[in-house]
């Protein structure tokens, strides 16, 4: 093969590709990227066989006299004179490419080898039989769900913190990815937790049902990686066992975790007798204030409201206490009262798209259901003493 | 900051096991006598006379090294219930003469005795005095180290051993430690020993002359408590009420182990074990550590901490059992799991959304119920059955039918942590 490539847009396809590509593997030549020229531009593929993407730097109009500014705009690949395929190591041809100096990079294959050339400066890196790379099949036509992109980041971002990290509890390693009447909802947890959140969607092709996926969380946040411009509208896949997001330049497919996620619904409170109002702010600047003195082992902040005043309180064995006040709008029982762990109530109000967060509960046992913005809802069960 | 008065004692008895059995059988006298496990099935060496350490015998070595070098050798069978009825006879002779009583094992403690004076005279007359008291009462010989530190008290009864008698006052501390050893220092193994010697540090002297930041930035945390105590400096208080600092199990198996299904049930047994030890004392733990010594007795561990305690069998070994999948596969002789980070369980609890195993939900039960999950539940039930019938009464299927290997209970504490 032989193709011109714009320097930057070559970097970046390799960068993203990267992203999956394991640096060290039982089967050595998931190491590699496939590099596949055809007569439409530059592909370039990376699997770990749990996420693969196919990344496509189109063949551009630009010519060689272009600006700079001209030719990223027009599009990455230049020219190719020869279309063909090399399979070649992930981590060299990318650190190589990022240090060349030079604004065009050409690609061409030999025997056994690919040449990376920009400018004086050249590299030549030995191939691998393109038959032992894994297949990567295409996006192709189906069933979608088409979304905004910006929109979409935005929403794996106010869940996919709640997912767990602990061993054990499969199904909750993932972020559920539902369709339903207009809507994607994602929803994460980690059985302590639960963040929940939706953007407006559109089906899109064939009109299969489309079905609830657990997506892992490493494969979510590949997703919005590769998803460069917030306007863009990206076609998500929801398959049997695996998921598909497909940008202007990118397909990606990542396995979904097979189990079965936590009937979420039930545990999302629907009464309530408390609510309370209060700025996100400072409500996680006084969190913050009183988590300084909790210890690890106890790790608790205690909110009592009375009339339209929040006290938080919170101690430790080792440290001592520490308290602090402040105003909030209240409806409920005369005083109520309820602890969290602060770290918790931080990672969700880092997302409070509003001045306000709206907390709503029962009793001091039963969970605290956050309002952090328009269809978004964080679930949060309380620490109790003496169970 | 270091205390100028020597108030602190550290009495550890000599070859304990050895001479209890010795005390008991006196056709064992003046003979090498070890007691430990059989060499046939890799036992090792729990305590051994001073007769036997002369040829080089140790506690800890391989029963079976220990006849090579001592093919005299009287082994035993050891009687833990026993020492730990001797052991109670003396800790409660130390108790006799402060409530500071800090034990480290069955044969060894530290007191503090500041504030005896009027009662029964200066520290080191108190440490004579229990040293009488030990020999009067148990026909048995200890060692006294007298310091104004624990580690200069341990050292001090080190450097004394047997029947030694040593005190360490704070102005000759410096001159006491300088010419040692720098493996002298607790904390200090052999690979930090290697390492200390790599940077030209062989002498506790040596050690304490260096910059308190350069012997930092090299050993870490690690770094900063060894160079204190190459000082003398070592604020540890003897506190009576110990606190566990880890909670586990090991096994050397009478034949190397490679099959991993073999490995598995190993663990999921050590786990139940070591999980129902913590539900006895009350505790969970947060830090699962899986430690596993290979034929060439290179010895791995691999460690994880979950974001909430536990103290469930199958929880730990959910944990324990990926720490394995991450060993090199070849045959072990050892295996053990530990869990550190304990905390009491009457500690705040984090209420979960989901009960334990099937994903149905609490609010389905009404909400009121305490967040508690059937796991938890379930094995309370299982607990009574085990108090009431033998821990054994109850095990996993996949334990049914197995004959029980003895393990050894290695419960440590703060020094151990250190």
């Amino acid at each position: 093969m032989k193709v011109v490539c714009d320097r930057e847009k070559l970097r970046d396809g390799l960068a993203i590709v990267n992203n999956v590509v394991p640096s060290k593997s039982a089967k050595p030549v998931l190491e590699n990227v496939c590099l596949v020229a055809t007569i439409d531009g530059l592909e370039i593929l990376g699997t770990d066989l749990e996420c693969s993407v196919r990344y496509r730097i189109p063949i551009g109009e630009a010519r060689e006299s272009d600006t700079k500014e001209e030719k990223t705009l027009r599009g990455g690949v230049l020219r190719v004179d020869e279309p063909g395929v090399a399979v070649v190591p992930a981590r060299v041809a990318l650190d190589f490419v990022r240090d060349l100096s030079a604004d065009e990079v050409v690609l061409s294959t030999q025997e056994s080898s690919l040449t990376i050339q920009g400018g004086e400066d050249r590299c030549q890196l030995v191939t691998v039989d393109r038959d032992e790379f894994p297949v990567i099949a295409p996006f192709g036509e189906q069933a979608t769900v088409a979304v905004q992109g910006g929109a979409f980041v935005r929403v794996v971002q106010r869940t996919s913190f709640a997912a767990a990290r602990e061993a054990g509890r499969y199904a909750m390693h993932g972020v559920l990815s539902e369709y339903d009447d207009g809507m994607l909802r994602l929803v994460a947890t980690d059985g302590r937790r639960l963040a929940m959140s939706s953007i407006p969607a559109e089906r899109r092709g064939p009109t299969e049902r489309a079905r609830p996926a657990i997506v892992p969380t490493k494969g979510m946040q590949l997703f919005c990686r590769v998803i460069s411009d917030p306007l863009e509208t990206v076609q998500l896949h929801l398959g049997e066992n695996q998921v598909g997001l497909k940008t202007k330049h990118a397909e990606i497919f990542a396995r979904l975790i097979d189990g079965e996620f936590p009937k979420y619904q039930a545990v999302i409170p629907r009464e309530t007798s408390n609510l309370l109002e209060a700025d996100a702010d400072l409500l996680a600047r006084k969190l913050r204030l009183v988590a300084n003195v909790t210890g690890v082992e106890a790790r608790a902040v205690k909110l009592k409201v009375e009339k339209n005043e929040l006290l938080l309180t919170g101690q430790s064995v080792g440290r001592g206490d520490a308290r602090a006040r402040m105003e909030c709008s209240y409806k409920g029982a005369p005083s109520a009262e309820i602890a969290f762990n602060p770290d918790y109530l931080l990672e969700g109000l880092k997302n409070c798209e509003g001045e306000l967060v709206r907390l709503e509960f029962n009793e001091r046992t039963s969970p605290g259901k956050f309002t952090l913005g328009e269809n978004y809802v964080y679930v949060v069960m309380p620490i109790t003493v003496d169970a | 900051m270091t205390p100028v008065r020597p108030t602190i004692l550290h009495v550890d008895m000599d070859a304990f096991y050895a001479s209890i059995e010795v005390r008991d059988d006196p056709s064992l006298a003046g003979l090498p006598v070890c007691v430990g496990g059989p060499a046939d099935a890799r036992g090792v060496i729990a305590a051994a006379s001073y007769e036997a350490r002369r040829c080089g015998v140790h506690s800890a070595m391989p029963t079976a090294e220990a006849r090579r070098l001592c093919p005299g050798l009287v082994l035993l069978a050891p009687d833990f219930e026993r020492y730990t009825s001797v052991s109670r006879e003396v800790m409660a002779i130390f108790r006799s003469f402060t409530p500071l009583v800090e034990p480290v094992s069955l044969d060894e403690a530290y007191l503090d005795v500041a504030g005896c004076e009027r009662l029964f005279g200066s520290p080191a007359e108190v440490g004579r005095a229990i040293q009488r008291e030990i020999l009067r009462r148990t026909a048995l010989s200890c060692s006294v180290g007298v310091a104004p530190t624990k580690f200069l008290a341990k050292l001090a009864s080190d450097l004394a051993k047997p029947q030694g008698f040593r005190v360490i006052e704070a102005d000759e501390a410096r001159a006491v430690l300088d010419p040692l050893s720098v493996s002298r220092i607790q904390g200090v193994g052999p690979r930090t020993a290697k390492r200390l010697a790599a940077l030209g540090v062989a002498t506790i002297g040596d050690l304490a002359r260096r910059e308190r930041a350069e012997v930092v930035a090299e050993f870490g945390a690690t770094g900063a408590w060894i160079h204190d105590l190459a000082h003398g400096v070592d604020t540890r208080r003897v506190s009576p009420r110990r606190e566990e600092k880890s909670h586990g199990m090991e096994r050397t198996f009478p034949a190397d182990v490679a099959d991993r299904d073999e490995l598995r049930r190993h663990l999921l047994e050590f786990c139940e074990e070591v999980a129902f030890g913590l539900r006895d004392k009350g505790l969970r733990g947060r830090t699962i550590t899986l430690k596993a010594r290979y034929a060439d007795f290179t010895t791995l561990t691999r460690t994880k901490t979950l974001d909430h305690p536990t103290n469930l069998g199958p929880r730990i070994y959910a944990v324990a059992r990926e720490l394995l999948e991450r060993l090199p596969i070849a045959p072990l002789r050892l295996v053990g799991v530990q869990l550190s980070s304990l905390s009491d369980v009457r500690a705040p609890i984090q209420e979960t959304l989901f009960e334990g195993l099937e994903g149905g939900s609490r609010l389905l039960r009404g909400g009121q119920v305490p967040g508690r999950g059937k796991l938890e539940r379930a094995t309370e039930g299982l607990d009574r059955l085990r108090r009431k019938f033998g821990a054994r009464a109850v095990v996993p299927a996949s334990l049914l039918g197995r004959a029980r290997v003895p393990g050894r209970e290695a419960a440590a504490g703060p020094d151990a942590g250190a």
